[in-house]
C-alpha cells in the first residue's frame, strides 16, 4: 500500500468530483479540497500545499483551458505540488505547454483513464513524487511528430513499445509488468534504445523519462 | 373615395349623378379616417425629417471635410447609421399611417471592432439610401408643414374664429375689425364689416375642406419618394440581403455546433466517464471477493467487465463524435487546433499560421475541417512522406494550403472528396484550387473570406 497523499481536486462536474473524492478517500488518501473552478483551485493549493492537484482542463467561466493555466501557475509557484491535468481531449498544444518547462511532477491524461482506477492512482503517485505521467495518446503524438523519425526507425517493435512506456513516465518495474517480461529484459531493452538514440545511460526512472521526452521533442 | 372610383369606373352613369358623387366625396373626404391618418403622418414625420436633415447633413458634410483626420470617417459612419434609423422610423410610420408597406433597411450588422463597424456602415448601400431619402424628403417636409400650417390652421381654423370675435364684441361701441396677421405681425387681411366676417367664415370652411386634399397630395408624393428609394426588386439589394441571410445562417449553425459539443462535454461525456470510473472501482473492490460458486463468480465478473468495457468504448466513440462536431481546441484559435491536427497526422506535417486577426468562428471551423479532410487525403492517397499546412490571412481572406511530396494526380472529380470540399466551402464563397502533376508534389489551396 503506497503512502497516503494529500490531494486537491478541481473539476466542475459534481458527479466526477464527488466520485473521485469518494474513491480517493476510500483508498486512504486525504482530499484536502474539491473545488469547481480555477480561482478556488489556486486558493486551495495555496492554503493546503497538497502533494498533488488533480485538475480538469475545462472549467468555468470560459470552459476552454483555464485548468491548464492554473496547472502551469501551480507548477511554477509550488514545485513540490504535482499537477495531474486530465481532460476529455488530448491536445498536443496543451501537452507541449505542460512539458515546455520542467516536466517533473507533471501529468496529462485523458479523463477516460480514471476508469482504470489503479492505473490512475499509480499515475497520481508518480506525479506526486516528482515523476511524469503522460497519456499513451500524448506519447503516440510525440513519437509521430518527432523530427527524429529516422533514428526511431532503427528501433525494434519491442523497443518502440518500451520507449513509449518510458515516455509515459513508467518505471522499469511497471514496464516489466505491462509487457509481461522480466525487469532484466527491460533493462537490456532500455540500454539498447539509449545506445541507438545516443542518449546518456541513467539509473533513475525520472531522469530517463526526462531524457526521452527531451529527445522526442527536440 | 370609393364613390369616386365607382364614378370614374362607370362613365355610362347619368351626368347629374356623377357630379353629385364627386361633390359628396369632396365633402366627405376630409372626414374620412384616411385624411386623419395622412395628417398624423405629416404631423409625426415633418419634425423628424426636419431635425434629421438639419443635424445629420451638416455632420455628414463635416465628416467628409474631416476625413483626412481620423475623426471624420467614424463621424460619417455614425451619420449613415443614424440616417438608417431615421429612415426605419419613417417607413414604420408610413406602414402604419399610409398603408405603404416597404421593407425597411435591415438593421446594420457591424463586423467586430471600430474598423469593422466603420467599414460596414460606410459600405452599406441601404445606409446611403437612407441619407438620400432624408435629403429628398426635406423639401417635401417643408411643403407638408406649409399645407398643415397655412390651410389647416391659418386660413382654416383662425378664419372660423372671425365670427366669434364679432360675437364677443357685440354691444360694444363701434365695430372692431378682424385682422389676420402674418407671423411677423404684419396685417395680411383686415375685415371691417359684418358681411366681410361672413365671407371670412366661408373662406375658412373652404380652406378646411381643401386642406385634407392638399395633405393627401403631399402624402402621395411621400409615397412615391419612399417607393422610389426603398422599393425592393433591385437585384443587387436582393443579393446583398441573401448574402447577409446566408452569413447569419452559417454563423448560427457554427454556434449551434459549438453548443452541442459543449452540452455533450458537460453532460453525457462526463457522466459516462464517472460511470466508467465507478464501474472500475467496483471491479477492483470485488477483486478477491468470492461472488458465489465458480460459475456465478465468473458470470458476475463477466457482466461487470462488459459494462466497464462498454462504458470506456462509448466514451471513445463519443469523444470522436464530439470532435467531429466542433473540436474544443478551436476555442484557442486556429493555430492551436491545427497544431493538434498536424500532430495527429499519420504523415508528418509542418504548420505555419500567419493570421493578423482571428477569423470568425464559422470560418475557423470550416478551415479546420478542410485541413483535417485534406490531411486525411494525404494519408490515404498520396504516399507522401511529408506534408505542410500553411494558413495565411490577408486582405480579408484566409488562405489554407496543404501540400505534400506524394505522387500527385489528385483531381477534382464529381462525387470525390475534393469536390465535396469545394461544395462545402461554396456556402461562404470559398474557392478551391488543386495543383497536382503526376509524380507530385500536390498543393490544394482553399481561399475563404474572413467573415462568412
Amino acid at each position: 500500500m503506497p503512502e497516503p497523499l494529500r490531494v486537491v481536486i478541481a473539476e466542475d462536474a459534481a458527479i466526477m468530483r464527488d466520485g473521485l473524492t469518494h474513491i480517493l478517500t476510500h483508498r486512504g488518501h486525504h482530499v484536502a479540497a474539491a473545488v469547481a473552478d480555477a480561482p478556488a483551485l489556486l486558493a486551495a493549493v495555496d492554503a493546503h500545499r497538497p502533494d498533488v492537484a488533480v485538475i480538469d482542463v475545462r472549467m468555468p467561466p470560459t470552459h476552454t483551458d483555464e485548468g491548464l493555466h492554473a496547472a502551469l501557475s501551480i507548477h511554477r509557484r509550488h514545485p513540490q505540488t504535482g499537477v495531474l491535468v486530465f481532460s476529455q481531449y488530448i491536445e498536443t498544444r496543451y501537452a507541449a505547454e505542460l512539458l515546455a518547462g520542467d516536466p517533473e511532477g507533471v501529468g496529462y491524461l485523458l479523463k477516460d483513464r480514471v476508469a482504470n482506477v489503479s492505473e490512475f492512482l499509480a499515475a497520481m503517485h508518480r506525479v506526486a513524487s516528482g515523476g511524469t505521467a503522460l497519456d499513451p495518446e500524448v506519447v503516440r503524438q510525440l513519437i509521430g511528430t518527432s523530427r527524429r523519425a529516422g533514428e526511431l526507425a532503427a528501433l525494434t517493435a519491442r523497443e518502440r513499445q518500451v520507449l513509449a512506456l518510458i515516455a509515459e513516465g513508467r518505471s522499469n518495474a511497471a514496464i516489466a509488468g505491462t509487457l509481461v517480461i522480466t525487469p532484466g529484459v527491460v533493462t537490456k531493452h532500455i540500454a539498447s534504445i539509449f545506445a541507438k538514440l545516443g542518449l546518456p545511460p541513467s539509473d533513475s526512472d525520472n531522469r530517463r523519462v526526462l531524457a526521452t521526452l527531451r529527445y522526442l521533442q527536440s | 373615395m370609393i364613390d369616386m372610383v365607382t364614378a370614374t369606373a362607370q362613365p355610362a352613369r347619368p351626368r347629374g349623378r356623377r357630379s353629385r358623387a364627386v361633390l359628396a366625396s369632396l365633402l366627405v373626404g376630409p372626414f374620412q379616417r384616411r385624411a386623419w391618418a395622412e395628417l398624423a403622418w405629416l404631423a409625426a414625420t415633418v419634425p423628424v425629417t426636419a431635425a434629421g436633415f438639419a443635424v445629420l447633413v451638416p455632420l455628414l458634410v463635416a465628416g467628409a471635410g474631416l476625413a483626412i483626420i481620423a475623426i471624420g470617417v467614424p463621424l460619417a459612419a455614425a451619420v449613415v447609421l443614424a440616417a438608417r434609423r431615421l429612415a426605419r422610423l419613417h417607413l414604420r410610420l408610413a406602414s402604419a399611417l399610409l398603408g405603404e408597406n416597404l421593407p425597411p433597411p435591415r438593421p446594420a450588422r457591424p463586423a467586430g471592432g471600430l474598423l469593422g463597424w466603420v467599414r460596414s456602415a460606410l459600405g452599406d448601400p441601404a445606409g446611403w439610401r437612407s441619407v438620400a431619402y432624408l435629403v429628398l424628403r426635406a423639401p417635401l417636409a417643408v411643403a407638408g408643414a406649409y399645407v398643415v400650417v397655412a390651410l389647416w390652421v391659418y386660413y382654416g381654423l383662425l378664419d372660423l374664429l372671425a365670427p366669434l370675435q364679432v360675437l364677443y364684441h357685440q354691444g360694444q361701441p363701434g365695430f372692431r375689425p378682424f385682422v389676420l396677421r402674418a407671423p411677423d405681425n404684419a396685417a395680411l387681411l383686415t375685415v371691417r364689416t359684418a358681411p366681410g366676417t361672413l365671407a371670412l367664415l366661408a373662406t375658412g370652411m373652404i380652406s378646411l375642406l381643401a386642406a385634407p386634399w392638399a395633405v393627401r397630395a403631399v402624402a402621395a408624393a411621400d409615397r412615391l419618394l419612399a417607393r422610389a428609394v426603398f422599393a425592393p426588386g433591385r437585384l443587387s439589394e436582393r443579393v446583398r440581403e441573401l448574402e447577409q441571410a446566408r452569413a447569419r445562417a452559417v454563423d448560427d449553425s457554427a454556434a449551434t455546433l459549438r453548443r452541442i459539443e459543449r452540452d455533450l462535454h458537460d453532460g453525457p461525456q462526463v457522466r459516462l466517464a464517472a460511470l466508467a470510473m465507478i464501474l472500475g472501482e467496483v471491479r477492483e473492490s470485488l477483486h478477491g471477493v468470492p461472488l458465489g460458486d465458480d460459475h456465478e463468480d465468473a458470470r458476475i465478473r463477466g457482466l461487470i467487465d462488459s459494462a466497464h468495457r462498454n462504458a470506456t468504448e462509448t466514451l471513445t466513440e463519443l469523444r470522436d463524435l464530439a470532435r467531429g462536431i466542433h473540436p474544443p481546441v478551436l476555442e484557442r484559435g486556429l493555430e492551436a487546433a491545427l497544431a493538434s491536427l498536424a500532430a495527429a497526422s499519420p504523415v508528418p506535417a509542418t504548420l505555419t499560421v500567419t493570421l493578423p486577426a482571428r477569423p470568425s468562428p464559422a470560418i475557423e471551423s470550416i478551415t479546420y475541417f478542410c485541413a483535417a479532410e485534406l490531411l486525411a487525403n494525404v494519408a490515404k492517397h498520396s504516399r507522401a512522406s511529408r506534408a505542410a499546412i500553411t494558413v495565411t490571412g490577408r486582405h480579408g481572406r484566409v488562405v489554407l494550403a496543404v501540400t505534400d511530396d506524394g505522387r500527385g494526380t489528385a483531381r477534382l472529380v464529381p462525387g470525390g472528396g475534393l469536390a465535396g470540399l469545394a461544395e462545402r466551402i461554396r456556402t461562404v464563397d470559398g474557392r478551391l484550387t488543386v495543383t497536382s502533376p503526376a509524380g507530385g508534389p500536390t498543393a490544394v489551396t482553399i481561399d475563404l473570406p474572413e467573415q462568412p
